[in-house]
């Protein structure tokens, strides 16, 4: 039971987190990953176990589209970019997020006064 | 939306290649991708390379976890485990054509002979509330004819019930001259069609109107069926107001019955129905005044609410007055009293009324019992071979589930596999019973009666079908899968092929042999006892020859001529029959043998005046001359009939062999003196041989045969019967019938070979011996296939243990003795199970015997011993290629 509740909190993130880091332009599974992890100063690692179902996830909804180009280093690879839906969907993700934080904060904060 | 979204999966599954080999590539890059940035940082790119995977993860489980997000998981792994299904069962073709053709067989078999059973026994009657449906019974045990004057009464009693009715099932024929065209036909008192509820769908059904003796105010009338309709007349719209002539009788055909409507006979069919009142035009005058002629049946619909026993006791109050009303006239007093006294009942008759349930009850039910345990036998082979099959392939599935395979999942894919092979199983059957179960109809008719069942698939018969398939699929498919995840992956990994644990489901292997050989042995002797009640009542001695004998039915009634002319004519047709090149002899009678007509009577011999009535009661026939010869019936004293037996000359009489036993002492009847019931005394001049009568079951009874010369009212049919000097009597019949018609042109001649009399009363037998012995042969070789399949697995399992052996020196036929310890000590076990399960079992199927016990020693013997000559063989093989492994081979496989 518990165990099920981590995996939906952990997907529910995990798709907000891709959606936000394809908001600077397309990006592959890989550089996703690395952004991901980079930014969030090693906080944060990706399995990969959960991100291609995840990218694959969001493709299917719609949110995100996908084409294979050439990387940088030349060598084709499958880059996936934010749709206009993606865009909405994101908005909408990232307020109920800040709704959560705040709410969880408040939550949170009287037990480390008391 | 639904819709669409099912198209779009679709249409994905389509473009499912290409999705497949994007998402390879795409794990790839990220790999290379991650390999390369480790690389840079110094690690070489080897070990780069495997920290990457390791990384990673597990790749084929991600690649699975991915492909579900596509949307289409269950589908897309249903397909997927169908497609691994038919893959993997290809891999062991014989193992799966094994399997899916007992499978076949057995569902086959089983819901054809159900089909059969469940249209002939317990069908109702496609009417209007058919529950309601009861027959007039006399509660002796068979569903009696009733004379038209007791319908009468009845009739003239209406609100008795909710409607009443008669009805008798014959046949009708329409030339009306030369060769007889026979239709069946159905005589219907006007009310059958209403209270039955069956409308007409072209022009109208028979009214109590047209049941008037005679015909009713338009003249006689007819409804004919609606095959008889696309047959006869192409389906012609314009049929109504038609002329049709049935039995030389014109009538007008006023409608059309629905093609579902058969009658109320299951088993029998009706082209025409006519009024019952329409009797006197086609069988005399006094046809319907007859009150010793009983050829009707009576039905009522009960009134709602109204239960059969309340309407029984309504009946019981009307019983005297009706009794007293009908009384036949020409009958002894004592008979007359019994008459008086004999109850009237109702019997539910939902389904109907069929002159040929009862005869194939107990035989069909028989074979029911046979085909069940079949199935049995089947889904024992398929349980052993799919366990065999399931522990050949634990490495597999250990592998599947070390890869991550879930164990629901492993055990899907197992029930997958065998629900592939009861569903093509179940397909395969479900066409055998089509074309079984009609075979079946086929060889429940006799030459002249076609059985006539409307064995369209309903819903009974398709839930059963399933139903079948499913059990199966439980027995066979949970078995093998239960056993299989409880492997632990390592386990069976680290012990490769030699291990030996798994002796639990072995076990179970082992029963179903135990099972398999008890159940074939049960059926083995049945068919043994069956072929042999064929055989021997095929070798009966019929006491004359049935091969070379052609019979012609002659209907003399059309030629109108007075009775003393009429005896004129027959010797004419017989000169005309013994004239026909081919010929060796012809000669006349009034019955033939085994054609379901009887005539008996009660006699009184003065010299043996102890005997009861019912040893007074013989058989008759009227024989002409030369009738002996032409059947081959030997005269052991005595004379044969002469021209000089005629009307006016002293009366004589012939006897068989039945009649002196009984009325004589079995001494030589010659000189004795018999006293038929209207008082004639009849001096007996012949003594011939026993002849079979009316049935080949029942011993031959005492018969007494009469000179036709002697007959002053000579019946209106007459047999004329001809021996043929070499060829096949068959080639015959065109000349004979020519050479017959060209007496009289009114004449009706119906032809038909002797033998064709024997076949139908053959013929339960045959098809109850044949479906046997069919049914116990494939038992017989589902068996060995399983012992065949559990000797083979043993061996497979053991071949480390006998590399060893013969490795260490054990001579060939010790390896062979040593598998074989164990499937003799099935066969042993089965067969005491089997020879105990036959003994009891013996008692049912006693009914159906014939010159053979039920508990016969020589019969179970065969079987037994026929069984363990095909385990023998069964086992050998394995065994045999066992003392041949090559142990060098082996022991490095180890």
């Amino acid at each position: 039971m518990a165990k099920a509740h981590r995996i939906e909190l952990l997907q529910g993130t995990l798709d907000l987190l891709i959606l936000r880091t394809l908001v600077f332009g397309p990006s592959h599974g890989h550089a996703i990953a690395k952004q991901i992890k980079s930014v969030s100063q090693d906080v944060l690692q990706v399995e990969t176990g959960s991100l291609y179902p995840a990218l694959h996830r969001l493709e299917a909804q719609g949110w995100i589209d996908s084409e294979w180009q050439n990387s940088d280093k030349g060598k084709r690879a499958k880059y996936y970019r934010l749709t206009r839906a993606g865009r909405r969907q994101l908005v909408a993700e990232q307020s109920k997020w800040e709704q959560l934080s705040i709410a969880m904060a408040r939550v949170l904060r009287p037990a480390e006064e008391g | 939306v639904s819709l669409r979204l099912l198209y779009a999966r679709l249409r994905s599954l389509g473009r499912r290649r290409r999705r497949d080999a994007d998402l390879d590539e795409e794990i790839r890059f990220h790999l290379e991708e991650e390999a390369s940035e480790l690389q840079e940082s110094g690690v070489s790119w080897d070990h780069a390379r495997s920290a990457a995977t390791r990384d990673f993860g597990n790749v084929a489980l991600i690649r699975e976890t991915t492909r579900e997000v596509w949307g289409w998981g269950s589908l897309d792994r249903l397909i997927q485990d169908v497609r691994y299904g038919c893959r993997s069962l290809a891999g062991t073709p014989i193992v799966s054509i094994v399997a899916i053709l007992s499978l076949a067989l057995g569902i086959g078999a089983n819901t054809a002979i159900f089909s059969v059973l469940e249209t002939l026994i317990l069908r109702s009657l496609p009417v209007d509330s058919p529950s309601e449906l009861v027959l007039l019974d006399d509660g002796r045990g068979r569903r009696p004819h009733w004379t038209n004057p007791i319908w009468e009464e009845i009739k003239s009693r209406p609100g008795l019930f909710d409607g009443a009715f008669a009805v008798s099932t014959t046949q009708f024929n329409l030339a009306v001259r030369g060769e007889t065209e026979i239709v069946d036909g159905l005589w219907a008192s006007g009310t059958m069609f209403d209270v039955l509820g069956v409308p007409a769908i072209v022009g109208r059904t028979l009214t109590p109107e047209d049941d008037r003796p005679g015909g009713g105010p338009g003249g006689p009338v007819a409804v004919i069926s609606h095959a008889f309709w696309q047959q006869r007349f192409g389906g012609a719209a314009d049929v109504i107001g038609r002329s049709l002539t049935v039995e030389r009788v014109p009538f007008t055909i006023v409608g059309v019955t629905p093609a579902w409507f058969f009658g109320v006979d299951v088993g029998r069919t009706f082209d025409i129905a006519v009024p019952v009142g329409a009797a006197t035009l086609i069988r005399g005058p006094g046809a319907l005044k007859g009150r010793s002629s009983w050829w009707l049946r009576i039905m009522f619909r009960l009134k709602p609410g109204q239960e059969p026993d309340a309407a029984t006791v309504l009946l019981r109050s009307l019983q005297p007055q009706i009794r007293e009303a009908t009384l036949p006239d020409d009958w002894h007093p004592g008979t007359l009293e019994r008459y008086l006294r004999e109850p009237f009942r109702v019997e539910p008759a939902a389904n109907g009324d069929s002159s040929i349930r009862q005869r194939y009850r107990r035989p069909l039910t028989t074979i029911m019992v046979v085909v069940g345990l079949v199935l049995l036998i089947a889904c024992a082979n398929l349980a052993n071979l799919l366990l065999a099959r399931a522990s050949a392939r634990r490495q597999e599935l250990s592998v599947r589930i070390a890869l991550g395979a879930s164990r629901l999942r492993v055990v899907r894919q197992l029930l997958t596999e065998s629900l592939i092979l009861s569903c093509v199983g179940a397909c395969l059957g479900l066409a055998i019973a089509h074309w079984g179960s009609r075979l079946l109809v086929n060889q429940l008719s006799i030459a002249g009666r076609p059985v006539f069942l409307d064995l369209s698939l309903d819903w009974t018969i398709l839930a059963f079908t399933a139903a079948a398939a499913v059990a199966t699929t439980a027995v066979f498919g949970i078995a093998p899968a239960m056993r299989a995840v409880r492997v632990q992956p390592n386990d069976v990994l680290k012990s490769r092929a030699r291990t030996v644990t798994g002796e639990g489901g072995f076990g179970a292997g082992h029963v179903l042999v135990i099972v398999q050989v008890a159940v074939s042995l049960v059926l083995l002797v049945g068919a043994g006892l069956f072929v042999r009640t064929f055989s021997s009542l095929a070798h009966l001695n019929l006491g004359f020859d049935d091969r070379p004998v052609l019979v012609a039915s002659v209907q003399t009634s059309g030629t109108r001529l007075e009775p003393a002319r009429l005896g004129a004519l027959l010797q004419q047709l017989l000169a005309a029959a013994a004239g026909v090149p081919g010929v060796s002899s012809a000669g006349l009678s009034m019955i033939t043998p085994l054609s379901n007509n009887t005539w008996n009577n009660l006699v009184e011999v003065p010299t043996a005046p102890h005997l009861s009535r019912e040893e007074r009661l013989v058989h008759f026939n009227n024989v002409g001359v030369g009738w002996f010869g032409t059947y081959g019936t030997p005269i052991l004293a005595g004379r044969d009939f002469a021209t000089t037996d005629a009307l006016g000359s002293p009366p004589v009489a012939i006897v068989n062999e039945a009649f002196a036993r009984r009325f004589t002492g079995g001494r030589n009847p010659l000189g004795i003196r018999v006293r038929q019931p209207w008082g004639i005394d009849r001096e007996i001049v012949g003594y011939v041989k026993d002849a079979v009568y009316e049935s080949l079951r029942d011993p031959v009874p005492p018969t007494l045969y009469i000179p036709l010369g002697q007959d002053p009212d000579p019946p209106g049919t007459i047999d004329v019967a001809v021996r043929a000097s070499a060829a096949s009597p068959l080639l015959l019949t065109k000349p004979l019938a020519n050479a017959l018609t060209a007496v009289h042109p009114d004449l009706l001649v119906t032809l038909r070979p002797l033998s064709d009399n024997v076949e139908a009363a053959l013929q339960q037998e045959r098809l109850v011996a044949l479906l046997s012995g069919f049914f116990g042969a494939l038992a017989l070789l589902l068996s060995a296939l399983g012992l065949y399949g559990v000797t083979s697995y043993a061996v497979m399992r053991r071949r480390a243990e006998i590399g060893v052996r013969i490795a260490l020196g054990a001579a060939p036929a010790r390896v062979v003795r040593l598998v074989l310890r164990r499937t003799l000590v099935l066969v042993v076990v089965g067969t005491c199970a089997g020879a105990a399960a036959s003994v009891w079992a013996s008692q049912f199927v006693s009914p159906l015997l014939f010159g053979v016990q039920p508990r016969d020693a020589d019969t179970l013997l065969s079987a037994i011993i026929v069984l363990a000559l095909i385990a023998a063989i069964a086992g050998w093989v394995p065994a045999r290629s066992a003392s041949r492994l090559d142990p060098a081979r082996i022991l490095r496989e180890g």
